[in-house]
């Protein structure tokens, strides 16, 4: 009898025992659709996929951060489209998580398709396609399964962007933005919201400051007063707030430089973010023979053999102060400590170095290169 | 009685009684543009040459220039106005006869490289009414006429170039304007230099500037 009774309690605690993590992997995918715990039945283990790289990939899926994103309601198969019974686990070889990564991602754009025009037009697109490893895809800023709503990057943490610029954002943090943005907003005893990453950069259609004038016409969307405040004090200011980046000025810490930019005069764009540029790139190879950049004569002789061409194109160089470090730009001080001086790009060092490059120091030739 | 001698190399010994050549409008137009020009002129200096010397801050140096370049264009039309509103534009009557008129261009040329060392008369007699020689009637119609205006224009433009852009376009370019602008600013040095060398060639080498204060002739003893 003892014996039955203990058998008994035996057999009990096994199956209590076996029970407990069948019970506690049901408890995590309660609030899953029935399809999605059918995966994820399995990927909750720690799965691995042998890649031809030699590297093991993680096929494990948190399901809480699942059950969490936004994307929970589409469930796996919504961005998993070639799972099926008949053709899963596919024995379909992977190269490189980098390359399953890129392949992956192109599914975003099926739902988020004008997102992702603006992704493939943007520095992160153009670094990425030119090779790149570290070069963000969707799922770098917006997680794999753990995809979270718009609102979730809006507080004054940094992420995504600080991941990969925490030197820019630390910058940014300390600025007069940043600082506004972590004292509840307040600027000039004003409540003013005052802006993240994404207000000025763009959260999509990133794009290579130096190359753009955006940046600057995004500053005067908030300080819509700017154009006229100068005006009245600083003499051209039209001139200066075209061929002077903001933060030149309003970086009273930051080194500069003169950046040339060769600019279509008919599209009103910089080289190269046009189809009509493929004839100017075909000069440029022509001239730079040796792949190592232009002096001063090759680049006058591409300004004068492209306007020369002239049917589709009108080339001009553009002279432009920008801050040499990119760190430096997000350095925005408040207005009181802006560079209100001429004699920082007038005199000096920079009028110096500007003169025996072969500028003339005053303003207009060096900062606004006009054929 | 006093033998009195008219302005600029052309006196008449035999001229007895005051003339009066030079109305107060025309002393304040030439004077405040003496004194804008030589602002302008060293203004224009430190513009271009700021690494080079330091008399004044780049800041100043750019609100002076802009400011004494508005003042001189204003300055411009004083003298304008003055001239098309009072009998003494016969000053700057252009001669109809362009064959007298070079014929005396050349005696002048001639007077000015040989005559004036050897004590030869003057080919132009000087009147309130036509005071200037062949010369001067050339000379100043080209600087007030062309150099000035052109010079005006292109400080203009520089002055605020986004707005004016399209003519900056029109010209060829801020390059273009700046160049223009320079080369008139040489003339207008050149200029200045000659004609402040021969306002000594009076009787005396105050003559022709205290003219130019009083209005009237100097005495010639």
């Amino acid at each position: 009898m003892n014996n039955k009774i203990t058998l008994g309690c035996l057999m009990l605690a096994a199956a209590l025992l076996l029970a407990v993590p069948a019970s506690g992997m049901t408890d995590s995918l309660e609030d899953v659709s029935n399809p999605d715990a059918k995966c994820l039945k399995c990927h909750s283990k720690n799965l691995k996929k042998k890649l031809e790289d030699g590297e093991r990939m993680s096929l494990k899926v948190m399901a809480s951060d699942f059950e969490e994103s936004v994307h929970s309601v589409i469930g796996c198969t919504g961005c998993h489209r070639d799972v099926g019974k008949s053709k899963h686990p596919s024995k379909k070889p992977i190269s490189n998580r980098r390359d399953y990564s890129i392949a992956q991602n192109e599914t975003c754009g099926q739902c988020h398709a004008a997102k992702a025009k603006a992704y493939e037009g943007s520095i992160h697109a153009s670094l990425s396609g030119s090779g790149d490893a570290g070069a963000p895809l969707c799922s770098d800023c917006h997680k794999t399964h753990a995809v979270q709503s718009m609102a979730v990057y809006e507080p004054v943490t940094g992420e995504p962007c600080k991941a990969c610029h925490e030197g820019i954002y630390d910058a940014y943090s300390q600025s007069v933005h940043g600082l506004a943005r972590s004292n509840g907003n307040v600027i000039r005893e004003s409540h003013i919201q005052a802006p993240i990453c994404a207000d000025c950069h763009s959260a999509h259609d990133i794009d290579a400051v130096a190359a753009i004038d955006h940046l600057q016409t995004t500053c005067l969307d908030c300080h819509e007063g700017a154009s006229l405040a100068h005006e009245q004090w600083l003499p051209n200011a039209g001139m200066h707030m075209e061929s002077v980046s903001c933060a030149a000025c309003h970086s009273p810490v930051a080194e500069r430089r003169i950046d040339l930019q060769l600019y279509d005069n008919l599209g009103q764009v910089p080289v190269g973010k046009n189809e009509n540029h493929a004839a100017i790139r075909e000069r440029l190879d022509e001239i730079d023979t040796g792949g190592d950049g232009l002096g001063p004569v090759e680049l006058w002789k591409l300004v004068r053999l492209t306007s020369k061409d002239g049917k589709a194109t009108d080339v001009t160089l553009r002279g432009r102060m920008e801050v040499t470090r990119g760190v430096d730009a997000h350095r925005l001080a408040p207005r009181s400590e802006a560079v209100r001086s001429c004699d920082n790009c007038h005199q000096g060092r920079l009028a110096g170095s500007m003169r025996r490059a072969g500028h003339a120091s005053s303003c207009w030739t060096a900062c606004w290169c006009l054929p | 009685m006093t033998t009195l001698y008219a302005m600029n190399d052309h006196f008449e010994p035999d001229r007895q009684e005051k003339v009066y050549l030079h109305p107060l409008p025309v002393r304040i137009w030439h004077w405040l543009n003496a004194l804008g020009f030589l602002l302008l002129i060293l203004t224009g200096f430190q513009l271009r040459y700021v690494d080079l010397f330091s008399l004044m801050s780049f800041e100043t140096a750019v609100k002076l220039h802009n400011w004494v370049g508005f003042a001189v264009i204003a300055n411009w039309f004083l003298w304008f106005f003055y001239y098309v509103t009072s009998d003494r534009v016969t000053n700057y009557h252009p001669d109809l006869d362009a064959a007298s008129f070079f014929r005396r261009y050349f005696s002048q040329i001639s007077y000015y490289s040989s005559g004036i060392f050897t004590g030869a008369e003057r080919p132009h007699k000087v009147q309130p009414h036509d005071k200037f020689n062949a010369m001067q009637k050339l000379t100043y119609q080209f600087v007030m006429f062309i150099t000035a205006p052109v010079t005006f224009f292109t400080g203009l433009m520089m002055w605020d170039v986004k707005r004016f852009e399209g003519l900056i376009e029109l010209a060829g370019g801020i390059r273009v304007v700046n160049t223009i602008h320079v080369m008139m600013f040489i003339l207008f040095v050149f200029f200045i230099i000659i004609h402040a060398y021969m306002g000594v060639l009076g009787k005396k080498a105050s003559s022709h500037y205290k003219e130019m204060f009083t209005g009237y002739e100097e005495p010639h003893d």
